[in-house]
């Protein structure tokens, strides 16, 4: 069964995986590309570490994406069938999601480990300034934790109905109308900042897209 | 004889406006049961109940050994589906299709996949989302059959295909019917079709099953009389009296009628010397008319009340 779904799986999302293991494979490349070289002064490694932070941000940004993806494509064809096919088939509800949510993650483990192969790859091929280390393995599993989280997220928010979206955007709508009503009556109340902070500080479940990104680092 | 599909009270509202009441449905083991209705009647929704797709509000549900829906998992291994949409993959190939449904029946017949592959003659490197309507719904035959269950429920199964593609897949059931003595739970509107393979028939009527009897008894039983100088009440009669008109125009109106009557045998012709009346004629109907003539009944009696 596992063997069925994960090929299902596959069939859906070997676009979005070769993209995403394209990109995972050449973000850590492009990083380093000509910047780590012994030569540098302490200055130029601050330089050279800024370059790394900006290039970094593109590390959460392509795990949200994968995670969004596969999530989407994970449920696509179950929705245009009603889930009829799914909903035959003989074995209980919660195995089939089960078997789905794993052929996700484990397609998305081709990403994960472009990421790590490259980071890997562009720590050893730099020759890095004194002080400074590379972190290949660290960035790939939390680029890995990324891309689950937000799989998990987008694979919990589409494999729901249509009321399902109604509710969780009208927890949204009513989080702005409570706002809104707090600013006209002149109430300190920040709802946006304390869910964002909620959300995105650790134990927060976002929080590991926040933070820097580096492959090289002090 | 045991039932390989039955339904106790079984009570399921969409909507304001269409309800299932107490539904008692009983498909013998072994059977080709027709289920017939116009369309809305509720064919699919009780479908989609015995396959635990919706949950009853109401009523109980027993599939062969096992109760629906909490026996589902289990009972779905043993039941052939074919929905009245095709629901599959558009883009895996038939191959594909094929392979996939095989991981999860252990009982899945591969030989006889191939067999009915080359019957239907599919190509099984075509994608799904290219085939017709007709090599759709025999793809989905093919799955159902290759599956080996042993009730197969289909639901509209041929409606809106060419008659050869139609003629395919009912000779592919009826081989499979006396192949492995399955039993067949068919929804259809088309009448004729179902009178030609079906030994059960149950009718359906605005989430009411109107009537459920062997197709001989109801293809027999409904009769067309043609009655004269019938008196306006007629007290207890040994047939249910569905409708009964005057007779069309002119002076022959006023003593002639028609009467569509139901549970008729010939023995009871007696019956209207007893009553000061004359039986003219007795018309055999088909399938369809009696089909006909049984929502006429019901609608003006759900009409009166």
């Amino acid at each position: 069964m596992f063997r069925a779904i994960l090929y299902s799986q596959w069939k859906w999302s070997r676009l979005i995986i070769a993209v995403g293991t394209i990109a995972g494979f050449a973000l850590p490349l492009v990083s380093l590309q000509g910047a780590a070289r012994a030569d540098r002064s302490p200055l130029e490694a601050e330089a050279l570490l800024h370059a790394v932070q900006a290039w970094g941000v593109l590390y959460p940004l392509l795990a949200a994406a994968l995670g969004l993806l596969v999530a989407i494509v994970t449920w696509a064809p179950d929705h245009r069938g009603r889930h009829i096919h799914a909903l035959t088939l003989p074995l209980p509800r919660w195995r089939y999601v089960l078997l789905r949510f794993a052929t996700g993650a484990t397609v998305l483990a081709v990403p994960i480990l472009a990421v790590g192969i490259g980071a890997l790859i562009a720590v050893a091929a730099a020759t890095l300034p004194p002080g400074l280390h590379g972190y290949p393995l660290a960035l790939a599993l939390r680029f890995a934790l990324a891309a689950l989280v937000a799989y998990a997220l987008f694979f919990a928010v589409s494999a729901g109905t249509a009321r399902t979206a109604g509710i969780i955007l009208g927890v949204i709508g009513a989080i702005v109308v409570v706002q809104v009503f707090a600013s006209v009556a002149n109430v300190e109340l920040n709802l946006a900042d304390h869910l964002q902070t909620v959300l995105t500080n650790w134990p927060g479940p976002l929080a590991v897209f926040t933070g820097r990104w580096m492959l090289i680092d002090v | 004889m045991s039932n390989a599909i039955e339904t106790e009270s079984l009570e399921y509202r969409a909507g304001k406006r269409f309800a299932l009441q107490r539904l008692n449905l009983h498909v013998p083991a072994g059977s080709i049961y027709g289920f017939l209705g116009p369309n809305g009647s509720g064919k699919t929704t009780t479908i989609r109940l015995l396959l635990a797709l919706l949950r009853p509000q109401g009523g109980r549900i027993r599939v062969l050994d096992g109760e629906m829906p909490d026996d589902a998992p289990r009972l779905l291994a043993r039941i052939g589906f074919v929905p009245e949409q095709p629901h599959l993959d558009v883009t895996f190939t038939v191959r594909e299709i094929l392979q996939f449904q095989a991981a999860f029946y252990r009982t899945w017949d591969a030989r006889a996949a191939e067999q009915l592959l080359r019957q239907f003659e599919l190509d099984d490197q075509q994608l799904i989302g290219r085939l017709s309507k007709g090599q759709k719904a025999k793809v989905l035959i093919l799955l159902a059959l290759a599956q080996r269950g042993d009730l197969l429920v289909l639901d509209e199964p041929t409606d809106g295909l060419d008659p050869v593609v139609r003629r395919d897949i009912l000779f592919a059931l009826l081989e499979y019917v006396s192949q492995y003595k399955a039993t067949i739970l068919i929804s259809s509107h088309l009448v004729h079709e179902l009178e030609r393979i079906c030994d059960w028939i149950g009718v359906l009527d605005d989430g009411r099953l109107l009537t459920e009897t062997p197709m001989a008894t109801l293809k027999n039983g409904i009769k067309r009389l043609r009655v004269r100088h019938a008196p306006a009440a007629i007290g207890t009669a040994p047939f249910a009296v569905l409708a009964r008109h005057a007779a069309n125009g002119g002076a022959e109106a006023a003593v002639s009628e028609t009467w569509v009557v139901r549970d008729w045998a010939p023995e009871m012709a007696s019956y209207f010397d007893g009553i000061g009346a004359s039986l003219e004629d007795v018309i055999d109907l088909d399938l369809e008319d009696s089909f006909v003539e049984l929502l006429h009944a019901s609608r003006e009696h759900a009409g009166r009340s």
